[in-house]
């Protein structure tokens, strides 16, 4: 991974510019900083969505490959529909 | 089906009613309290992956109780007999229950504007027959979106 900074030309929306050049000025900080921070914040927030899926996912296919396991009656149960002998009600 | 699922669950957590989470937690403790010692473990680790697997848990707030009343009048009935599988069968109270309990699973699906995932046709379709049909109940409300496993796994 490659560490550092590197300089470039971005294109961004005037609304965007706009809101990161107000941050900067508020907190007394270059452009710069603000935007690397949102691009940061932005990436983690990627990489942390695509781990909570990848669990979802892993627990959804155990769930569902233990689930093969019951009988059709205890299948039913986890349904809510509780059988028994009939009785004249 | 598998698919549907997985793309789903890659980008959005899994949403349940809490009635749903009652249904499924009272059917793991009458299954522990039915299966054989052996077996029970299983049943536990089943049902911590489960609760796991669950995202968001929608209450039963003023929203869905003012529009599962409104169904349960329109629809006082459950659409279908009791199940029966081989010689046992639902009890017609259980089966009343579990009407209500679809009911206010509906009614929370409609009050959330979220798609409801079911294995249930007959009922769930029955309540997205009436929302349609009596519009003037639910203002601003519907259509109830079904999704059907069975239909999706065939």
């Amino acid at each position: 991974m490659k560490t550092g900074k590197r300089r470039t030309t971005l294109t961004l929306p005037a609304e965007s510019l706009c809101a990161a050049e107000r941050i900067a000025r508020t907190r007394k900080v270059n452009l710069s900083v603000v935007i690397s921070e949102v691009i940061e914040e932005g990436l983690r927030a990627r990489t942390e969505a695509k781990r909570e899926g990848d669990r979802r996912l892993r627990i959804w296919e155990t769930y569902r490959q233990s689930l093969s396991d019951l009988s059709e009656d205890q299948r039913v149960l986890l349904d809510g529909i509780v059988l028994s002998e009939p009785v004249n009600e | 089906m598998q698919q549907w699922v997985a793309s789903y669950l890659k980008r959005y957590p899994w949403h349940v009613s809490a009635i749903t989470l009652i249904e499924r937690i009272r059917g793991y403790a009458l299954l522990e309290a039915q299966s054989a010692p052996e077996q029970r473990e299983s049943i536990g680790a089943l049902r911590r992956l489960y609760l796991d697997a669950i995202g968001v848990v929608h209450p039963v707030d003023g929203a869905v109780a003012l529009l599962a009343g409104e169904l349960a009048a329109l629809l006082p009935q459950p659409p279908s007999p009791p199940k029966r599988i081989h010689r046992l069968a639902e009890s017609r109270q259980d089966r009343m229950v579990r009407w209500r309990c679809d009911i206010l699973i509906a009614a929370t699906a409609l009050a959330a504007s979220l798609p409801l995932v079911h294995q249930n046709p007959r009922d769930f379709e029955t309540i997205r027959m009436v929302i349609e049909t009596a519009p003037g109940w639910f203002p601003g409300l519907g259509p109830l979106n079904l999704v059907n496993v069975l239909r999706l796994t065939s």
